[in-house]
């Protein structure tokens, strides 16, 4: 049971990381029309989660949560190098890199965390560690098994995005409890197919999102800072 | 130019003959080029060709400094079973820059897959300006196009690619096939740009407002410099395409500008227009833009 309340604590929006001030590019798509109400922010973010998300950052991060259980440091810092340059545009690779640099400063504070031998001095040698790279070490460190990770990792995302949507719409809190039920729903399928896709099936290619979070770094007044 | 216009109609003359052998299950073609510095002048030291992929003798438009290359591929276009590889080294303080007499193709397959792989080794001191034309997905087409740019020291590399999903000029849509992306760009061994896709034929990839939404033609204009700053991204800001969309960002050591749009013209105008105002600042050298592009 303890590797499910630990699950819980990690993806939570009470994880101190400061997601909550990160749309990824939605702010843009508001201001741009492309999202306007609920049935089109669900698309934006419906379409992210399966073509973005789940075919890229969640294979990722289980081939990272294997490789933190392995003891290979080498391939972790690989996958954190691969994950880096993947992101699309300056603020979106700003954003992991503050999520990670505020994740790692909270692990290894934590004794449940930093006490388990070898963990903290693993997770320190890592240079720039992205978000799912310390997120991964979290989950591995406290023997979560990726069948249940990638659905929390997604769900967190998820939440997130949605609450962004409710803000930036804005939209009412009903519209986003369904936009959660209806999206949720699409998880499971979609973190089986991220644990089984081989490396060279992995996609990160929206280049929608990519334009939008380009622009949303001129964007003139905003809430969120990507 | 009229050397080029010649050589331009003479391959298209060709295209119905050139076929692979009998018995073959596509063209398998490579092209090995590399560039060196010999005192002033960047010179073509080696040239080595296998099927139907070549280059034309060495060009210098703007003096010795810089060596043009035309990449040429008489077939026209890629078919299922071709495999193409192109491998490019730039030497130290030698100046390359490479393009294509026109817009590539990737035809229809009826069951097996093209692949192209772009490898490029630019050395430190030196740059590298990959720059072909448009490539045309046929609806059917089925392919990997893969780019692999391995940068060393201050090496400078300046990369432009574009898609166009169906010949939109015929109202055709890319409703079958698949093309995968693969294009990954280091520096020194640490990867500093990563991109993969699976762009599939009537995928809700193409019409998602995160995907291509609805257009037909995709670009990625990449600068890999240590004088990509925020400067130079704001320069780059201020050129718009005039038609499309169009955005510009700022990774570390890499500045990147997207297109989407309805043709490929104007992001290949615009794409023009970003290089002007980057290649004085990266290359030190004012925009020369290939004749071959006019014809």
């Amino acid at each position: 049971m303890l590797p499910l309340i630990r699950l819980l604590q990690l993806a939570s929006p009470a994880l101190p990381v400061g997601a909550y001030t990160y749309s990824q590019g939605l702010e843009w798509a508001v201001e741009s029309g492309a999202v306007r109400d609920e049935a089109s922010a669900g698309r934006w973010i419906g379409d992210l989660l399966e073509w973005n998300l789940a075919r890229f950052e969640a294979p990722l991060l289980a081939q990272l949560m294997r490789v933190w259980a392995d003891g290979d440091d080498a391939q972790v810092a690989a996958l954190n190098a691969d994950f880096l340059a993947s992101r699309e545009t300056g603020e979106l690779r700003a954003e992991t890199v503050q999520m990670g640099y505020s994740l790692v400063r909270l692990l290894t504070d934590l004794d449940a965390f930093a006490a388990r031998p070898g963990w903290r001095v693993r997770l320190r040698a890592l240079d720039t560690p992205s978000f799912p790279a310390a997120w991964a070490a979290a989950a591995s460190a406290w023997a979560i098994p990726v069948d249940m990770a990638l659905p929390a990792y997604l769900w967190a995302w998820l939440e997130n995005q949605v609450m962004a949507a409710v803000k930036a719409v804005p939209l009412g809190q009903s519209a986003g409890q369904r936009l959660l039920a209806t999206l949720g729903a699409c998880i499971p399928e979609l973190a089986a197919q991220a644990a089984r896709l081989r490396a060279d099936q992995w996609s990160n290619f929206t280049p929608g999102l990519a334009l939008a979070s380009s622009r949303h770094e001129t964007q003139y007044t905003r809430l969120f800072r990507s | 130019m009229t050397c080029m216009n010649a050589v331009v109609e003479a391959l298209a003359g060709l295209e119905p003959t050139f076929s692979p052998p009998p018995g073959a299950s596509g063209w398998c073609a490579e092209l090995g080029l590399e560039f060196a510095r010999r005192g002033a002048r960047t010179v073509l030291v080696r040239r080595h060709h296998v099927g139907p992929l070549r280059v034309q003798k060495a060009l210098y438009p703007e003096g010795e400094g810089v060596c043009h290359g035309i990449v040429l591929h008489p077939p026209a276009g890629i078919a299922g079973g071709d495999s193409l590889a192109i491998d490019i080294k730039v030497d130290a303080g030698a100046h390359a820059l490479l393009t294509t007499p026109g817009a590539g193709k990737w035809y229809r397959s009826a069951g097996p897959s093209a692949g192209m792989t772009q490898r490029i080794a630019v050395a430190d001191g030196a740059v590298c300006e990959w720059l072909p034309q448009e490539s045309i997905v046929f609806d059917g087409a089925l392919g990997t196009l893969g780019t692999e740019v391995a940068l060393h020291g201050d090496a400078r590399f300046i990369g432009a690619e574009m898609l166009c999903f169906g010949r939109t000029g015929a109202g055709e849509r890319f409703t079958r096939g698949e093309l995968a992306l693969h294009t990954r760009i280091c520096r020194d061994g640490r990867p500093v740009w990563l991109e993969r896709g699976r762009i599939g034929g009537g995928s809700a990839l193409l019409d998602s407002p995160v995907g291509l939404a609805g257009q037909p033609v995709v670009g990625t204009f990449l600068v890999a410099a240590p004088a990509c700053d925020a400067a130079l991204r704001d320069v780059c800001r201020d050129i718009g395409p005039s038609a499309g969309e169009g955005a510009v960002t700022l990774l570390p050591g890499l500045l990147v500008a997207r297109y989407l749009g309805p043709a490929c013209e104007p992001g290949r105008q615009w794409f023009t227009r970003l290089w002007g105002a980057v290649r004085p600042v990266v290359a030190g050298l004012p925009m020369c833009v290939p004749r071959i592009w006019n014809t």
